[in-house]
């Protein structure tokens, strides 16, 4: 492989110093995706080292992984080549912060754990908080569209990303989107770019909507005796004019391993606004849980923070139906746990239709997948949702897609996107739908 | 171009006789958008009824080599639904049901030439509204909406049409049918549905939309605050969003704005102020009740003249028509105008306030203002009557400076209306060749053959410039912005 030579091991050091460029056998396993090792790791310091970095690649054909803090590299189907990994945690600045703009420009290397400590003394957030996700990059999180409770009022990396400096595959440093809070200047270039997996190029910088913390917040979680009783205060819910700003949805195993009391069902629901507001809507939502047979006790703020456990096992399952439909579908997820004979844990963002299935050690990879992911995912399937393979072991994703089906005619037009950005196949191969 | 008889033929074959426009007198009506500088008026127009016949026209045109324009409501403020290059316009009136309400999964399904308000009235009463309100949403088409991103005061809170678009049936220049997004929330692949959002018609028709229908707030309160000046209403927006509070809608008019809207349409604005704004909170009541009192607060503390709150759905109603139906009344004020909505950040409007007020006193030309101050979303309508030599030339560098002045302080060229024929050549002050180069490739990834809508949203086009003639009287009854 070229990458083995030392001119271009040189070259690569050249660009980001020596001492930012790993080639150490030991060090580079610890970068492997899917059992594969990459030859070498870079940490640049800039966008322009991106840049010279992604340009030197293209030119030598070695294939571009982008990194971020490392916490999501198992999403993706095996890659097609690993060669050079860049890894953007020396890119942690924040570039431009005017509070009263509630607009922030960081570098894609920047964690949200810094983010938050840095936008908190202004009263303000970047209202990501993927489960568990703390120590991710902000740029890592919108290339995998990632979204955690706050989805509820806020939505996600698509709703707020404004504009992004990106790398594409000949290593052109591009900008698009604005720096704004409303801009149609052009083409709408982030969307393109959130959930990408860095195939269209290497985030480098974003620009970020802010939003203003609220005066008051306070959590409660509510227990149900049954999923029929959880879907129906659910929908009363999200059929009223109470504003949670955060939600989740967990099954009784998922709330044990979160450290909640333990109910069949159980959903952890925060209220965040002026103080009398809260005290009013609290009260309102006891009222809508109990006449639905839900008993709620106020949570602890630090309930959110143990979401993350929930779906740390070995495997994790993104379902993606129609809203209306998640409680069926979390019992569906159970079922088919039986079916496969593993345990399982489920957390679920209401009103978005999104089921994570966790799943834990002692799986047998043939009854995974031929008795919960293929079943399941066929059904959502038939529905218009889908079913992703978020993590798992390399016997699991020799057996399924980890994408599953996409429509051939909408897939020739996201093929025809790659072919034209990164002729090569230089940006990520393989890991992204369908192989791009 | 002029089309073969052969070429009109297949147009007839796919929309019947009822669906084709080919006399002159006819096809007069959509030579022009609301930006009536930008004429030209397309060679037919077909008024299809279902997507497999959008599809058939496009591959029609997509063989024969004939530029397509999409049109909606022909509301747009751009030179965006009208045809430089002739060609054959596609007009999505007729497809305009509610195709499914659907409340479980909070969206609806609707054809593209709905009436955006239409769907509002037909979700109330269950409780729920599509959030995007531009100022036409009367007339305005959910498709036309999609196509241009549109915003609207209450997008300050709820976010811009992109935001509650969750799927799209649309034909692409290519003369593919595909359903991007969906009810599911999520979608493995590239987030289409988003890039197709905004696109001006450029990449493809748009045949159906799948949008969220959103909660109808709990309550509503509607503040007028007037102000001795245009800087202290500014000061205030600022203060207002430094608090930490976003409103639903923030809205700023200046004096000349009020005094027409009050010889217009009488919305009870106080004559006498130097602006206005127009200040609404909704959502749960007690949240609206904590926040009321220091916005008050921060109105008196920048000097306001006076502090209303509506009383009723009534008094409401009428603060808002004044607001919504402004550019209507333009006509007093001028015989011809020219407008932007360029973008700044919110903390440099009273920065870009004085700017334009110093451009206007410059080149000695009114500049009046209606905007959505609380996202820093300028209106600023340059006055001029083109009777007098020279006032033209004047108005197009004061909209010139204007728009530098909002990039050099970090802004954007259009915060809401587009780019369409208008604004194409100021592409180059936001962005630089390569990022202008990534969208033409994007185009043609959906359009080889650059058959939509030519000419529109991106610079360098060989029609370039052509197009601009100045109207005698530039000013259709209801223009919105």
């Amino acid at each position: 492989m070229a990458v083995s030579t030392v001119a271009v091991h040189g070259a690569l050091a050249d660009i980001a110093g020596r001492e930012h460029c790993l080639r150490d056998p030991a060090a580079l396993a610890s970068y492997a995706i899917d059992g594969m090792i990459p030859a070498a790791v870079v940490r640049p310091a800039s966008a322009d080292e991106v840049s010279r970095l992604v340009a030197l690649c293209a030119a030598e054909r070695l294939t571009v992984t982008p990194r971020g803090a490392g916490t999501s590299m198992a999403l993706g189907n095996p890659p097609r080549r690993l060669e050079v990994v860049i890894e953007l945690s020396r890119m942690r600045a924040v570039r431009e912060y005017v509070p009263e703009d509630m607009v922030a420009t960081v570098e894609a290397g920047a964690t949200l754990d810094q983010l938050a400590a840095h936008f908190a003394p202004h009263r303000q957030a970047l209202t990501l908080d993927p489960p568990g996700g703390g120590a991710r990059s902000v740029g890592g999180v919108l290339a995998t569209h990632a979204s955690g409770p706050l989805r509820f009022r806020y939505g996600t990396g698509r709703d707020l990303l404004l504009g992004a400096r990106f790398v594409q595959a000949d290593g052109a440093l591009t900008w698009g989107g604005a720096k704004v809070v409303k801009s149609v200047t052009g083409y709408d270039v982030p969307k393109l770019l959130v959930g990408s997996l860095g195939t269209l190029g290497v985030l480098v910088e974003t620009t970020l909507r802010l939003h203003p913390t609220p005066p008051a917040s306070r959590s409660w979680r509510l227990g149900f005796p049954s999923r029929e009783a959880a879907g129906a205060f659910l929908a009363g819910l999200l059929d009223s004019p109470l504003q949670p700003d955060r939600a989740a949805l967990l099954d009784g195993a998922a709330l044990r391993r979160a450290g909640l009391a333990v109910d069949p069902i159980g959903l952890l629901l925060s209220i965040s606004s002026a103080a009398e507001a809260v005290e009013h809507q609290g009260r309102a939502l006891a009222r809508l849980g109990a006449s639905h047979g839900g008993r709620s006790d106020q949570a602890p703020d630090r309930a959110w923070t143990g979401l993350g456990g929930a779906v740390d096992g070995p495997i994790l399952l993104r379902a993606i139906g129609e809203s209306r439909r998640l409680l069926e579908w979390v019992g569906e997820a159970h079922a088919a746990a039986a079916r496969a004979g593993v345990e399982v844990m489920l957390l679920a963002q209401p009103g978005h239709g999104v089921l994570q299935i966790s799943i834990g050690d002692g799986f047998d990879a043939a009854r995974v997948v031929g008795d919960l992911v293929l079943p399941l995912r066929r059904a959502l399937e038939a529905e218009g949702g889908s079913l992703i393979l978020e993590r798992g072991p390399i016997e699991i994703k020799a057996k399924c897609d980890v994408w599953g089906h996409i429509d051939p005619e909408v897939f020739t037009i996201m093929s025809r996107i790659k072919t034209e950005f990164d002729p090569g196949g230089v940006l990520n191969p393989g890991r992204f739908v369908g192989g791009l | 171009m002029a089309l073969t008889p052969q070429i009109l033929g297949a147009l007839q074959d796919i929309v019947g006789p009822a669906g084709l426009v080919v006399s002159a007198e006819g096809r007069l009506t959509y030579e022009c958008d609301m930006h009536t500088f930008y004429k030209g008026a397309p060679d037919a127009v077909v008024l299809p009824e279902s997507a497999a016949q959008v599809a058939a026209i496009v591959r029609l045109c997509r063989r024969e080599h004939v530029p397509i324009v999409p049109r909606g409501s022909g509301t747009g403020l751009i030179g965006g639904a009208m045809a430089p290059e002739g060609g054959v316009m596609v007009s999505m009136t007729r497809m305009n049901r509610i195709v499914e309400l659907d409340f479980p999964n909070r969206c609806a399904t609707v054809e593209p030439g709905l009436i955006n308000l239409w769907l509002s009235q037909a979700t109330r009463d269950r409780g729920y509204f599509f959030a995007p309100d531009p100022s036409s949403q009367m007339v305005s088409s959910i498709g036309g909406n999609a196509s241009t991103n549109a915003g609207g005061p209450h997008c300050l809170k709820y976010g811009i049409t992109v935001n509650h678009v969750l799927g799209l049936e649309v034909v692409t220049g290519a003369g593919e049918l595909v359903r991007l997004g969906g009810k599911a929330h999520e979608r493995p692949g590239y987030d289409l549905t988003g890039v197709m959002v905004g696109a001006e018609g450029t990449l493809g028709l748009v045949t159906g939309v799948i949008v969220r229908l959103t909660h109808l707030p709990e309550g509503v309160k509607t503040i007028l605050a007037s102000f001795p000046t245009i800087e202290d209403a500014s000061e205030a927006v600022s203060a207002i969003i430094r608090a930490g509070i976003i409103p639903a809608a923030l809205e700023m008019l200046d004096e000349v704005v009020i005094r027409a809207i009050e010889e217009g349409v009488g919305a009870g604005y106080p004559k006498g102020a130097g602006a206005v704004l127009l200040i609404e909170l909704d959502g749960p009541t007690a949240e609206i009740e904590a926040q009321s009192g220091p916005i008050e607060a921060i109105c008196r503390d920048h000097l306001a003249l006076e502090i209303r709150v509506a009383q009723s759905e009534a008094e409401r109603a009428l603060l808002w028509k004044g607001r919504k139906e402004a550019a209507g009344v333009f006509g007093r004020l001028t015989p011809n105008w020219l407008l932007q909505d360029a973008v700044v950040p919110r903390s440099k409007l009273p920065q870009i306030m004085k700017e334009v007020l110093a451009i206007g006193a410059r080149h000695r030309l009114v500049i009046a203002n209606v905007f959505h101050a609380g996202d820093g979303n300028l209106h600023p309508l340059i006055c001029y009557d083109d009777r007098v030599p020279g006032e033209l030339e004047r108005a197009k560098q004061a909209n010139e400076e204007l728009l530098g002045a909002c990039l050099r302080l970090g802004g954007s060229v259009t915060g809401e209306h587009g780019v369409g024929l208008d604004k194409r050549a100021s592409l180059p002050m936001q962005f630089a060749d390569a990022d202008l180069d990534f969208m033409a490739r994007l185009r043609r990834v959906f359009d080889p053959d650059s058959i939509m809508n030519p000419g529109k949203l991106l610079p360098s086009h060989p029609a370039c410039g052509e197009g601009f003639r100045p109207a005698a009287r530039p000013l259709p009854a209801g223009t919105w912005i």
